[in-house]
């Protein structure tokens, strides 16, 4: 029996891996293991998932026009699938990156004044 | 930009899915082993490869669920499942193929004749007129009133003078115009040739807002003196065929009847008059002064188009006040208090026999009631299937199968199962169409004013459209039923002991598929009713007697032309007869003026002279027909009393008349007619005093179903008459005799046209082709939904004995008897049959009212009929309840004890 959507664990880390990938690949193209490599090493891997939930969240990206996909070399001269982000991808990542700004801030003050 | 990025993703994913599948793979493979590399590098070699895989199969998860995860972030889940459950739906139907092609029939069949039939419905009967705002056209009438044994008419003919008086006065109407259907003779490539034609005033096509294709139409001029208007328009058939649509054809001459008319226009394709059938449109006053002097030869047709702004009842209220006025001119000449009117009515109102129009409305009726049966049959169909799967979406739903999720499979069924269904409906409905168009039973009937036939009927999609939604809605209603139901069950239930607990509930109870096999019984025993009350009909009708042997009888009309002089008529009626009668292959030939069957010939009066006069107007009214001497004998009506015409019954003899035996016992009652004396309005007979020479056979004039009427037979020796209808008695096919009889007629008189041929048995078959046409469709609608119910009534009782095999083994251990269990199970199909029999004759004893009109000698209520409906409606639904029975009681009690 397969099932169309998956439980979501968290609708706080979905939004947050968009936005962390969309923020790793302002950087620099990359391909799927680089992106989760990044995204562990800079979080510390507090923020560490199982490394499979990156394809169908890049998947999702893909299909929003957030990414473009290409396959090319990898260093060690393997063909790897390259992510870039689009201007669209960029704009995406302003607006989350805002939202997400203002949501902390709140939570900041309530900490802060509580 | 993104956007069409985004799409291109998509439709990439979807249309080269296996190059999507190798991606992913190669994308997540390519992760795993670069993680298990990092892995062992960061071990510094202490980790084996074997381990290191496993570490990065570890972190990265289960992959199975990442790539269903992908491929639905892909929008690619809609499809998989799609395809999931169509084929699954497919293996499903593969295990019951029954019920599959029963559900499958049963739409198709119920789709296919309702949309045929709406189809011709609304072709004939709703579509707007193919005129100009055809809302504002209305047909004007004479109303007559009641005279000796003719009834008052409402849509009574004009005469010339009638309308010229209303056409002077009225107000209400753009425009009104006469018309009438008439024959011309023409000179064809094959010799001569009688055409159909209209005749027509200027205003005529104005009126009904035609405008001729090429030329002009009749000009105000040549609207006003009789007989000098020798101007005529082509139709557009006959232009094509005679003229090669030519378009210099205006201003050419034509011949016809003898005299040389000049063409000034071609009607627009497709138009043949009001009458449906003119070649050609002559103007109005191309008729001589006899047509149009006289106020009392009644023989136009009237149509007029409203003034803007005017009410079609205000219309008909202005014509009934112009009828008086009508009345006060041209006042009764012999009946002081009758007085004639006139009135108005939409022309939609008479665009087709109202017989034709009643048996159309009845059978969409039927057809109605067999697409809820089908509708019915349906769903108990999906319900019993439904029933049947509870366990089996028990254990799915148990397993963790969503609710929609399984909603979604039982729709794919349905809907999958609808548009096979439909497919197969729209190829029955598409042939229905042509069926119907092939049978037309209004080209046959005389009245109707041609204003549409059934060559018009195409394949209503809205129709089919409809049907086809009521019956997915039918389906999925019932379809979804058992997900809707799980919902409510308790799961541990279903599956311990496979659904109802069926010792526990009452055995009687009616559940809802019983109601719906009850429901589908009763209505195709109204149905039944319908198609059994016109089959009697029918058989009634075709039982009926024309009163003379038509068997082998060969007719054909043979006009002379009007230049013809009367006096050369006589011989030339004879020399045919003479020589048709020598073709070897010919018993015997002869000649009358009007065939039977007609629906109609002359009618006049007939005044007896052996007592004082009658006052005028109430004498009797009779047919009166002229006859060569051999006629009777040729067709083989029989002599009663006195003697046949013989050839010394001629000019300047004593004048004689044979009557018909009906007309001998109103006339006559109680006295021998034979040598009385009596005058006929007609054919020179009033003045003179002509004896009773001979009572013959009734012969039906009319049609079979009108009343004989009093008919009297005139010698054509004795009063000269042009019209000739030749009857050819053959040894074999009458039609081969046509060819000789055409030389001969050519031979004896080259102008003479030889028209109307066709043979009596066809004569007699149009008469009674309206009530075939319902009878058969009816019966058809009936034996469909007796198949329908018998179908319907089955699946319920075999699935509801299926649901008891346990109770019959432990009823079998207990020891029950075969005969006892048989009983047990028919006992239901007995209460479906009576319930639902007995419901269907109170609804029917009701619905088959409206047949009152169409049947011919059988009460609406016939209990003869309703009495063999009953006994075989139940007969079958006892037998389709009988087989599942029977098998139920032959199971063994172990193995039924065994089961689930």
């Amino acid at each position: 029996m397969a099932r169309t959507s998956p439980p979501p664990r968290s609708e706080l880390l979905k939004g947050t891996l968009d936005m962390l990938i969309l923020r790793t690949l302002t950087l620099q193209p990359m391909h799927g293991y680089a992106v989760a490599q990044h995204i562990a090493r800079l979080s510390n891997e507090v923020l560490s998932v199982e490394q499979g939930s990156l394809y169908p969240a890049l998947e999702r990206l893909l299909a929003q026009g957030f990414l473009t996909s290409k396959w090319g070399e990898s260093p060690t001269g393997r063909k790897a699938r390259y992510y870039t982000i689009t201007a669209s991808g960029r704009k995406h990542l302003g607006a989350e990156v805002s939202s997400f700004e203002r949501v902390l801030g709140a939570i900041q003050r309530v900490m802060d004044n509580g | 930009m993104s956007m069409l990025d985004a799409v291109r993703y998509r439709l990439r994913a979807l249309l080269r899915r296996s190059e999507y599948e190798r991606e992913m793979a190669d994308e997540m493979r390519f992760h795993l082993e670069l993680d298990a590399r990092m892995l062992r590098h960061d071990a510094h070699g202490a980790l084996a490869p074997d381990d290191a895989a496993l570490a990065a199969r570890r972190k990265f998860g289960n992959i199975t669920r990442w790539k269903e995860e992908t491929r639905a972030m892909a929008g690619l889940g809609f499809f998989d499942v799609m395809r999931q459950d169509v084929s699954f739906a497919l293996r499903s139907f593969r295990r019951t193929p029954a019920f599959c092609a029963v559900v499958i029939a049963t739409l198709a069949i119920g789709i296919g004749a309702n949309t045929a039939i709406f189809s011709a419905v609304y072709a004939v009967i709703l579509r707007e007129l193919p005129f100009r705002e055809p809302d504002r056209l209305m047909t004007v009438h004479l109303v007559s009133p009641a005279a000796g044994e003719e009834p008052a008419r409402d849509d009574h003919v004009w005469s010339y003078q009638k309308f010229v008086v209303m056409q002077g006065s009225q107000r209400v109407f753009q425009d009104v115009a006469l018309y009438m259907d008439h024959m011309v003779s023409f000179r064809g490539s094959s010799g001569a040739e009688r055409i159909e034609v209209e005749v027509a005033g200027a205003r005529y096509l104005p009126a009904i807002g035609i405008q001729p294709a090429l030329g002009r139409n009749f000009l105000a001029e040549e609207d006003q003196t009789p007989g000098n208007a020798r101007v005529v328009l082509l139709g557009d058939a006959f232009w094509k065929r005679r003229y090669d649509a030519d378009s210099g054809v205006i201003g050419k001459p034509l011949t016809l009847d003898g005299t040389p008319y000049t063409i000034v226009g071609v009607l627009p394709p497709g138009f043949r008059g009001l009458t449906g059938k003119a070649s050609l449109l002559l103007p109005i006053m191309s008729l001589s002064n006899d047509w149009l002097g006289e106020a009392w030869s009644h023989s136009f047709l009237g149509v007029a188009r409203l003034a803007h702004g005017v009410s079609g009842a205000r219309a008909t209220a202005e014509m009934q006040a112009l009828g008086r006025r009508i009345d006060e001119k041209y006042p009764h000449p012999e009946i002081k208090d009758a007085h004639w009117g006139a009135t108005a009515r939409p022309l939609d109102a008479s665009r087709v026999d109202p017989v034709v129009r009643r048996s159309l409305l009845v059978l969409m009726g039927a057809v109605a009631l067999v697409l809820l049966i089908a509708c019915a049959n349906v769903g108990s169909l999906f319900l019993v299937r439904a029933a049947g799967r509870r366990r089996e979406i028990a254990v799915r739903l148990a397993i963790g199968a969503g609710r929609g999720r399984l909603m979604r499979q039982l729709l794919t069924e349905s809907l999958l199962l609808s548009i096979v269904g439909g497919t197969a409906g729209l190829a029955i409905a598409w042939w229905g169409v042509r069926l119907l168009g092939a049978l037309d039973p209004s080209a046959a009937l005389r009245r109707g004013n041609g204003l549409v036939d059934f060559a018009v009927i195409h394949l209503d999609w809205a129709a089919f459209i409809f049907a086809l939604f009521l019956a997915i809605v039918t389906g999925l209603a019932f379809g979804l039923l058992p997900v809707l139901r799980a919902t409510s069950l308790t799961l541990s239930a279903d599956l311990k002991d496979g659904g109802d607990a069926p010792l526990a509930r009452g055995r009687r109870r009616l559940t809802s598929r019983n109601a719906l096999a009850t429901l589908e019984v009763a209505l195709a025993l109204v149905l039944l009713a319908g198609a059994g009350l016109t089959l009697r009909s029918l058989r009634n009708l075709l039982g009926v007697s024309p009163g003379f042997d038509a068997s082998r009888l060969l007719t054909l009309r043979v006009t002379a032309p009007e230049d013809v002089s009367r006096d050369s008529i006589p011989w030339m009626r004879q020399e045919v007869l003479d020589r048709v009668t020598a073709i070897p292959g010919v018993r015997g030939a002869s000649v009358i003026d009007c065939p039977p069957m007609n629906g109609g010939c002359s009618g006049t009066v007939l005044a007896r002279r052996d007592r004082p006069l009658a006052a005028p107007g109430t004498e009797p009214d009779v047919g009166v027909h002229w006859i060569a001497p051999s006629w009777p004998s040729t067709v083989g009506v029989p002599l009663l009393r006195g003697r046949f015409f013989t050839e010394g019954d001629r000019a300047g003899q004593g004048k004689v008349v044979l009557i018909g035996a009906t007309a001998a016992r109103r006339l006559f009652p109680g006295i021998d007619p034979i040598d009385r004396p009596v005058s006929v309005g007609q054919g020179g007979f009033w003045n003179d005093t002509a004896r009773v020479v001979g009572v013959v056979g009734d012969v039906s004039f009319g049609t079979l179903e009108s009343e004989v009427a009093n008919e009297v037979y005139l010698p054509y020796a004795q009063s000269p008459n042009r019209r000739l209808m030749f009857f050819v008695r053959t040894a074999g096919d009458p039609l081969a005799m046509v060819a000789s009889v055409r030389r001969i007629v050519r031979d004896v008189s080259p102008d003479a046209a030889v028209h109307d041929v066709r043979t009596m048995e066809d004569r007699i078959a149009d008469s009674t082709v309206s009530a075939r046409f319902s009878t058969l469709l009816l019966s058809l609608f009936g034996v469909l939904a007796l198949a329908l119910a018998a179908i319907g009534t089955y699946g319920v009782i075999s699935y509801n004995a299926s649901r008891r095999t346990r109770e019959m083994g432990i009823r079998v251990a207990l020891g029950a008897t075969r005969a006892q269990l048989v009983r047990l199970v028919l006992g239901e199909g007995i209460a479906i049959a009576i319930v639902g029999g007995v419901i269907g004759l109170v609804a029917a004893l009701a619905a088959t009212r409206v047949l009152g009109a169409l049947l011919y000698n059988v009460a609406p209520s016939d209990p003869a009929t309703f009495v063999t409906i009953f006994a075989l409606l139940t007969g079958v639904v006892l037998l389709a309840s009988w087989l599942p029975a029977r098998r139920a009681a032959r199971v063994a009690p172990q193995e039924a004890l065994r089961t689930e």
